[in-house]
């Protein structure tokens, strides 16, 4: 007899219970029709189960080509890479660091670790490649995801491929080259776009913003996105083809005017706060309040023109707040420096407000905006760590060598008040935000400590060095 | 603070600790001593089937080790330190090996500062000064001796018919198994297996009992329908093994030392190295893979694999070091990590398909690198024979190393194969490994090696044009 046979005959009386379908009789003759036989039979069909080859499936799923130019980080860097990012108590500050590095680099993880620091991989997609991204979307349907291509060098065949962060630069740069050419752009794109990407796209438009956007906009007051919706309106209310802001309106409600000044009267300003907001909750107030104005439409509706705005403000803590808050989101630096001088502890304020973006600042804006509200500190730089975490994860970018001149000058790590030793990540921190030009010092810093405090820390000062040494060297 | 003999003191658990370090203070016992970056570690070899690695931070005494000692620091820990204050040995300055680097990112701060001597419970110090006075040598009486030998002879009697016996109620249960049929016994698995299990441990069939343990567990990480297939598969096997057991005289010695091995009959270790006839290779061997898993018995195993490299006709071309320890201690795996390097001696346990060993003698420590493995030229078909004609050899081969070359690593849905074009073989790869091994699926041919356990295939280390891929 031979195994398809046996197969065939014991299989299903032993699937189904020999008292129930008995084994055929040329199986076990019925003189020998006992328990030892049966299970003999057992054994025999087992082992004969044993050296059946495992199916294969007919088909096998064929895997998407990407097509990834970035370069893979160096083998010597994955290790401490990966033990870096899942290390026990780690904070997102090195996540972050990372992200960038790999994005301004333009290197990606290896792929066999993408598993291995997935939550990473997943916060961080758009900066890793297009590699990680399609990792990061394996789980979405197939319709959300994209193309998984990102160009060295985007053009405006390439450029809808891209990530959604790198279009929206393209898109901005273009803005300013040939405002209408890369609005025609954005149009011929812009219904396969998701929510978030046209909200992003959106805010692009802002550079070189004129009434010739106009009709495209006025399409959008009908988008499905409440994002785009409301930014479209505002887009359009500050070309005055719109109805009146309704958040201007609201605004203005709350600026009292009066004058100040004996031999010459000047405008003074102030903000009213309603009864039910104090304390803490006013800054938060102030941002909710004036998120949607832009600092030329507020001096415009008082009769000033900027810089006397911001004079008309005087000491008025609450309406310099909304002030560095509007010239921010207007990327005016040149109004939140004079905003500063009158408000020295603006980055304190503006990370009480909630503020949680930077919107479209370039990364050299970015270092600027820090340089502002950080210079009236000077030497007393914050002891607050949150603070801290707040910049770091606003700005997205290190902070300004002048800053973190000031850190290393100070030694603010190992002057940090009782209260602020031990507990809160501090040299994480500071081992992301410092500039490559200064990881030395730092690193002279940190050796002080012990080293089970500093581990993190030392690692992420290591790996980025090893990152732009691994570029320089391409 | 940096060590000195009083911190140690202070440190060690109790005097019984300091007494064990200062036996481990012979060179002889660490095939590895080095040290930097304020940091020393070593390899110290002791009654496990893998070394023991430890490590001391010398700035806060911070330590280390992978022996599953309860006591804190182990004997180990403080062995080294104590080498350390006392410069009686040299320790090779080195870089710091990527296990130390993996504890240190690991580890925790300096613990809080001790009690002071008022806040703290009154009990005698451990000292060093009492620790280096040398034990009374142990009695060797001969009638001793011979009352033991004679003890231990009717043990084992006794454990014979506890086992005989045992395996009479398990042809009763077997029997019922399948007259009830192997459909109705995959809906009751857990229920019908715990209450036989528990008498074959009464009955001091270890083995057995541990295999119907696991058969639950084990057909429930199979796709349904595959189930009562692989439950013909399991009972079946221990039927045979139970039926071989009663006929172990008529077997050949090696295959009957695996039948009595199966049934639960250890082989000492000490039994082991003090046998002249066990297998012995001495070679250099790398670790492909380490796998670590919790037993129902609240003991984990930790498996170290590995391959001979530069193999000579006739011995064997893969081993594995088995080590158990308690659940709740720390050491979740071995000491050695894979793509570790080893020059040791092997004494592999007595089987018709030896493979698990018990290093004997190592000569120097475990040094990593980044050197391919050595893989025979063997397709995953010619892999794929040799466990079979294994499997013809020992019926009930557990877990098998298969090597291979250009193979792929395919996907269909969420489950991956490794699948050989031109055979058209697919063994599909442990459900565990269906997010970590998917990379692969994208890097074309690979080279590699894994284990097969009769179902599944855990990749344990791929040659690819990206590079290594390790299980993790």
């Amino acid at each position: 007899m031979n195994w398809s046979t046996l197969y065939a005959k014991a299989i299903p009386s032993l699937l189904a219970g020999t008292s129930k379908r008995p084994l055929p009789d040329d199986l076990i003759p019925t003189s020998d029709a006992n328990s030892f036989a049966e299970m003999a039979l057992l054994s025999l069909t087992g082992q004969g189960l044993r050296f059946e080859r495992p199916p294969g499936p007919e088909s096998f799923v064929i895997e998407p080509d990407i097509k990834d130019e970035r370069k893979i980080i160096a083998d010597g860097l994955r290790r401490p890479l990966i033990r870096l990012l899942t290390a026990k108590g780690t904070t997102e500050h090195p996540a972050r660091a990372l992200a960038r590095a790999f994005d301004r680099l333009r290197l990606r993880p290896h792929p066999f670790d993408l598993p291995l620091i997935d939550a990473f991989v997943r916060s961080h997609a758009e900066r890793l490649g297009p590699t990680a991204q399609h990792w990061a979307d394996r789980q979405k349907p197939e319709a959300q995801t994209q193309s998984y291509f990102d160009p060295e060098v985007l053009d405006e065949s390439s450029w809808a491929q891209a990530a959604v962060s790198r279009r929206v630069a393209y898109m901005e740069r273009r803005r300013r080259e040939d405002a209408d050419s890369a609005r025609a752009l954005l149009e011929s794109t812009w219904a396969q776009d998701e929510p978030e990407a046209r909200f992003r796209l959106l805010q692009a438009l802002q550079a070189g913003l004129s009434a010739s956007d106009q009709p495209f906009l006025s399409t959008l007051e009908k988008d499905r996105a409440p994002r785009v919706r409301a930014l479209a309106s505002r887009y359009l209310a500050r070309l005055g083809s719109g109805g009146e802001n309704p958040a201007l309106r609201e605004c203005l409600e709350r600026i009292k005017q009066g004058e100040s000044g004996v031999l010459r009267k000047r405008k003074a300003l102030q903000l009213e706060l309603p009864a039910n907001v104090k304390d803490q909750a006013a800054w938060r107030w102030v941002r909710e309040t004036f998120v949607d104005v832009s600092i030329s439409e507020l001096a415009a509706a008082l009769g000033v023109n900027d810089e006397q705005l911001i004079e008309a403000a005087g000491k008025d803590e609450p309406l310099l707040l909304s002030l560095a808050l509007t010239t921010t989101n207007d990327r005016r630096l040149d109004l939140l420096e004079v905003v500063v001088k009158h408000l020295p502890n603006c980055w304190e304020r503006m990370f009480e407000s909630g503020l949680d973006t930077l919107g479209m600042m370039t990364d050299s804006e970015r270092e600027r905006w820090q340089e502002i509200i950080a210079r009236p500190y000077g030497k007393d730089l914050p002891t607050n760590y949150y603070a801290w975490d707040w910049l770091h994860k606003i700005a997205g970018v290190a902070a300004p060598a002048s800053v973190m001149s000031m850190v290393l000058q100070t030694k603010l790590l190992a002057n940090l008040p009782e209260r602020e030793r031990g507990g809160a990540p501090w040299l994480e921190v500071m081992a992301a935000v410092c500039p490559a030009t200064q990881r030395q010092e730092l690193r002279g810093e940190l050796s002080d400590f012990d080293p089970s405090q500093s581990v993190n820390a030392l690692a992420l000062v290591d790996i980025l060095d090893g990152m732009e040494k691994e570029r320089t060297h391409v | 603070m940096s060590l000195t003999l009083e911190r140690i003191e202070a440190l060690a658990p109790d005097q019984a600790s300091l007494a064990a370090a200062r036996k481990l203070l012979k060179p002889s016992t660490w095939p590895t001593l080095a040290g930097g970056d304020g940091l020393v570690w070593g390899e110290c070899q002791g009654s496990g089937a893998t070394p023991y690695r430890v490590v001391v931070s010398e700035a806060d005494a911070g330590y280390k080790c992978t022996c599953p000692s309860r006591k804190f620091p182990c004997k180990h820990a403080l062995a080294l330190m104590w080498m350390r204050v006392e410069k009686s040995v040299a320790f090779v300055p080195a870089t710091v090996p990527e296990w130390v680097k993996d504890w240190l990112s690991r580890r925790r701060g300096s613990s809080a500062p001790a009690k002071t001597e008022d806040e703290a419970e009154p009990k005698p110090r451990p000292s060093i000064r009492y620790a280096a006075i040398p034990e009374a040598e142990e009695s060797t009486d001969p009638k001793v001796e011979q009352r033991a030998a004679a003890a231990r002879e009717r043990n084992r009697l006794e454990r014979e018919a506890a086992v005989q016996a045992g395996l009479e109620d398990l042809d009763t249960w077997m029997s019922d198994q399948v007259q009830r049929g192997m459909a109705n016994f995959v809906a009751q698995t857990a229920q019908a297996c715990r209450t036989i299990a528990q008498r074959l441990v009464d009955a001091k069939a270890s083995g057995l009992a541990g295999r119907l343990d696991a058969l639950t567990t084990r057909l429930f990480t199979l796709p349904e329908p595959a189930r009562p297939t692989a439950a013909i598969r399991e009972l079946g096997q221990i039927h045979l093994i139970s039926q071989a057991y009663r006929r172990t005289p008529e077997l050949p010695s090696l295959l009957s030392s695996d039948t009595r091995q199966a049934v639960g009959w250890s082989i000492t270790r000490e039994a082991l190295l003090s046998d002249p006839d066990v297998l012995r290779v001495d070679a250099h061997w790398r670790v492909f893979a380490v796998i670590s898993e919790a037993q129902p018995d609240r003991l984990r195993r930790v498996e170290t694999w590995l391959s001979c490299e530069g193999i000579a006709e006739g011995t064997p071309q893969y081993a594995v070091l088995i080590d158990f320890v308690p659940v709740s201690t720390v050491a979740a795996v071995g000491g050695y990590l894979s793509g570790d390097r080893i020059i040791a001696e092997l004494a592999f346990y007595p089987s018709t398909i030896p493979l698990r060993a018990h290093i004997t003698n190592l000569n120097g420590g475990a040094e990593q690198s980044r050197d391919a493995i050595a893989l025979p030229q063997q397709t995953l078909a010619d892999s794929y024979g040799r466990y079979e004609r294994a499997l013809a050899q020992l019926p009930w081969l557990s877990t098998f190393p298969l090597c291979f070359r250009s193979a792929h690593v395919r996907r269909c849905g969420e489950q991956l194969y490794l699948h050989d074009e031109e055979s058209r073989l697919s063994l599909p790869l442990h459900n565990s490994q269906n997010t970590q091994a998917v990379p692969l699926a994208s890097v074309g041919q690979i080279d590699g090696i894994g284990l097969w356990n009769g179902y599944e295939f855990t990749l344990a280390w791929a040659e690819t044009q990206l590079g290594r891929w390790l299980r993790s």
